[in-house]
């Protein structure tokens, strides 16, 4: 039988509802399950409402559910504002002071329980001990878990949160709840894992020396995890006093040498848009990640778009080559990253890497088992590799477009570089035949560059009918096409990860299956159906847009598909 | 103008006679690459002193890097061999740092002008400060929009009237001497592009300095500055190390550092050091990050952990 059951907690900021989370994610993961799991909050640090929503699965699972089977209800506002998504066998708990209004609430005196465990502090404990034994769960396997967690906090906390879980526990162990399920002992079947960290693990896996950055939601997920591990590696994590200084700064380092990097939103892109410029006429190799949020402007600080891509694909001031990227997944946003800066430094241009807020924050298991590189080539000559290092001239005209690429006080060679226009020594110039070779230089990469890029992923990609999106939207479209599949609906996807410059022909071949394309992207316009169109021609049908700030639910997807395929 | 040509041309003689044939010389120095300066532009004085500081302190243009905004003082590093980057407007500051904490062992001097350091470049001058990184930065404050031909700039005197401001500067002008005295800066320094001797000294002092130097250099413009001339600053500098003056003191530097009109001293106005941001980071113990060796193992043991 299969397990699928979709717990939401929900109170206000502060309340701890992540911890709660935490916790049912770690349980689940010890017991060899499935979960992913989603944040939502608002841009505030106390109150307001904000909930953690984990699906737990018996299967690999990449994408929410939209109904719940158990509500925790932290405060009664949680219960007003998502009594509609409880599945109709679905269960609410609620603390006893609460009103109750439905019969399907189970009260538990959360507060009275963990003042009786040691403080009103352990609510968030007892509430996940009542949310193990609803589901089943052997107490040992919560006990492993709040050791892992409160292990290190000292025994009397550790002590506390054993009582407090286990009064939650006992509270409601014999109400019977019908998606309770057996537990079977098994292995964990990877590691709990969110994309900010995806990403800074990709770092180091990219040999990335310098992480600068202004702070900036949905993005600084990424830093504190780089911050967490730079004891432990040659890296350093500067915070910024703005975005502009953050990117001039990895521009610094790179050109001297080392591999650097940035992480912002939207916003903060934009002020970086004119070192953006500079990495491209001064190929400089650099690697900036933009965790898209609604905007424009502050928009919704702490949710999730796909609203930057033709934004980024050409934020310039004129034109120069970038890579730009958009992982769909955890383990690829590993791999890509340290590719990003690969490519980077081969080619010599900027690589972008687009992420949400979606992908940063919410948690999966990854079964694949990450590998650290065997050794990280550099693409940097030394005098020994120049012919005459007293004449040498960075920005040497060559066939692929790339000039040996010297560093700074590293020998004879003096590295000349500047942001004006400039000959093939680094001097500026304003001579017609400078500036044209000098743009066709730097054009010259593209085609290699676009050999570097892979198709979209394809997904029954032989199906005359294919939904098309790109980016941290693979999960939700997977399951969409799992479920249009199972009731006959023939039906496949491409998810775009290498989006630029635009892999022409991969993408030809892998549209040229289908007949009609469905784009299903988190934008009002259909930002990659537009892309699509302009470089290779497809029209699409239908766009599937949402814009609301909020993770796709499969089941949006195949509502609006059968809506608009009739 | 004559009398400068005759210092810079006795200052040139004096550097080449000091090392004579060994090691570095002043035409180690020589580019090639044509100077794009006004005649008479108060840059070359400038210019000058930063050879004559280097080939004292006896630094290889192999050795040197120079970063820069964007101005006429900007254009600083392609007039002289060196490894250089010029940058952006206002953002030399941040890429310095950057570059800095890629490989420590960089010599970094920075050029700057009134505009790119304290209008576009304002909040990274600050922050430079407050990280004390080890680098030179010299602003050739001209108090006036050089390269874009005459505008005021955040230096400008109160009332000058330009082009762009007809009915005069009605703003306060920035002090970056006691903005970044008020940051804790710890050398804080006045040189005058006429006194070539002076500045070169004040640039080698700002070189050896461990952590952040800054040195606003007046500089006439021949151009577009009518008030700041070569002559109206000659009637009102004096030289602090003819004074003895002793930069240990705050409160006498802020002091010094407001001096403005009648009298105006040059010279280092506050010198006290402390750690530098490459002191503060315990990585860089183990040598500069670019030299530092990638470790598959490490980083696996971590990615198994994960």
């Amino acid at each position: 039988m299969g397990i699928d059951i979709t717990i939401k907690i929900g109170g206000e900021a502060g309340q701890g509802i992540q911890t709660v989370g935490h916790l049912l994610a770690l349980v689940c993961q010890d017991a060899g399950l499935y979960i992913m799991a989603i944040n939502d909050f608002e841009s505030r640090i106390r109150g307001g409402h904000s909930f953690f929503q984990i699906r737990i699965c018996n299967k690999p699972v990449q994408a929410p559910h939209h109904k719940i089977h158990l509500l925790v209800a932290l405060n009664q506002e949680t219960y007003d504002l998502h009594r509609e998504e409880l599945d109709s066998d679905g269960l609410a708990v609620m603390d006893k002071k609460e009103k109750p209004a439905e019969e399907n609430i189970l009260m538990v005196p959360f507060g009275d329980l963990a003042m009786e465990a040691g403080g009103k502090l352990f609510s968030n404990t007892v509430a996940a001990g009542a949310c193990c034994a609803l589901l089943g769960t052997p107490f040992e396997l919560c006990k492993t878990v709040l050791s892992q967690q409160f292990g290190g906090k000292g025994p009397d906390v550790l002590e506390k949160n054993f009582r407090a879980a286990e009064l939650g526990y006992q509270a409601v162990k014999d109400v019977s709840f019908k998606w309770a399920f057996e537990w079977e002992p098994d292995t964990p079947k990877g590691s709990l894992i969110d994309g900010s960290k995806a990403i800074a693990l990709g770092a180091l896996a990219g040999d990335c020396r310098l992480a600068a950055f202004y702070p900036m939601s949905p993005a600084t997920g990424i830093m504190a995890h780089l911050a967490s591990f730079s004891d432990r590696f040659p890296l350093v994590v500067e915070q910024a006093e703005d975005e502009i200084a953050a990117v001039n700064m990895i521009i610094g380092a790179a050109f001297a040498g080392v591999r650097a990097m940035t992480s912002t939103s939207g916003g903060g892109f934009c002020l970086m848009t004119e070192g953006l410029g500079l990495a491209g006429i001064t190929e400089t190799p650099i690697v900036i990640v933009n965790a898209q949020r609604p905007g424009p402007a502050t928009g919704l600080p702490t949710r999730t778009a796909q609203g930057d891509l033709l934004f980024v694909i050409r934020a310039s001031q004129d034109e120069f080559p970038r890579f730009v990227f958009a992982p769909g997944t955890p383990d690829e946003a590993f791999k890509i990253t340290a590719r990003a800066f690969h490519l980077s430094e081969k080619y010599q241009v900027p690589s972008i890497i687009l992420m949400d807020q979606y992908l940063a924050d919410s948690i999966f298991i990854m079964e694949k088992q990450l590998t650290a590189p065997e050794y990280v080539e550099r693409h940097i000559v030394q005098d020994d590799g120049i012919e005459n290092p007293a004449e040498y001239k960075r920005f040497v005209i060559t066939p692929t477009g790339v000039s040996p690429r010297a560093l700074p006080c590293a020998g004879k060679a003096l590295v000349v570089i500047s942001s004006d226009e400039h000959r093939e020594d680094g001097h500026i110039s304003e001579a017609i035949d400078d500036r044209i070779s000098m743009v066709d230089k730097r054009n010259a990469k593209v085609p290699y560059m676009i050999k570097e890029m892979n198709p979209p992923k394809e997904y029954h990609g032989e199906s005359e009918t294919l939904l098309v999106g790109w980016g941290s939207t693979e999960g939700a479209i997977k399951e969409a096409v799992d479920r249009l599949r199972a009731e006959g609906i023939d039906v496949g996807c491409l998810n775009f990860v290498d989006l630029w410059p635009f892999p022409h022909d991969n993408a030809k071949t892998a549209l040229n299956k289908g007949k009609r394309f469905f784009m299903v992207e988190q934008n009002s316009t259909a930002q990659l159906g537009l892309l699509i169109k302009e470089r290779i021609g497809f029209s699409f049908s239908e766009a599937i847009l949402k814009y609301d700030g909020r993770p796709y639910y499969p089941n949006e997807i195949v509502e609006s598909f059968k809506q608009y395929a009739r | 103008m004559t009398a400068d040509l005759i210092t810079q041309t006795k200052l040139l003689k004096a550097s080449n006679n000091m090392r004579g044939d060994d090691m570095v010389s002043i035409k180690d120095y020589e580019s090639s690459y044509k100077n794009h300066w006004c005649p008479g532009c108060g840059n070359f004085g400038i210019l000058t002193a930063m050879k004559d500081a280097f080939v004292n302190l006896g630094i290889p243009p192999e050795q040197l890097l120079i970063i820069s905004g964007i101005g006429q003082a900007a254009k600083t590093p392609h007039f002289l061999k060196c490894n250089m980057f010029h940058a952006l407007h206002g953002r030399a500051l941040p890429l310095a740092t950057g570059a800095k904490m890629a490989n420590h062992d960089l010599k970094i001097l920075v050029n700057s002008g009134d505009g790119d350091c304290y209008g576009e470049g304002g909040n990274h001058f600050m922050h430079a400060i407050r990280r004390n990184v080890d680098l030179s930065l010299l602003v050739h404050n001209n108090k006036t929009y050089g390269l874009t031909k005459g505008q005021a700039s955040p230096t400008s005197d109160f009332g000058m009237v330009t082009p762009l401001q007809p009915h005069g500067v009605i703003s306060e002008p920035f002090n970056g001497l006691a903005v970044a005295l008020s940051l804790g800066a710890g050398f804080v320094a006045r040189g005058f592009s006429g006194n070539m001797e002076h500045l070169s000294r004040l640039i080698q002092e700002g070189m050896k300095h461990k952590g952040f130097s800054l040195i606003d250099i007046m500089q006439p413009c021949v151009s577009f500055n009518r008030v700041n001339t070569y002559d109206w600053y000659k009637k009102r500098v004096y030289d602090l190390f003819e004074e003895n003056y002793d930069p240990d003191d705050f409160e006498n530097a802020m002091n010094l550092a407001r001096q403005w009109g009648e009298k105006i001293p040059i010279g280092i106005i506050y010198q006290k050091e402390k750690p530098t941001f490459i002191d503060r980071i315990e990585i860089f113990n183990q040598g500069p990050l670019i030299s530092q060796k990638y470790d598959p193992g490490r980083l696996q043991a971590l990615l198994s952990g994960a």
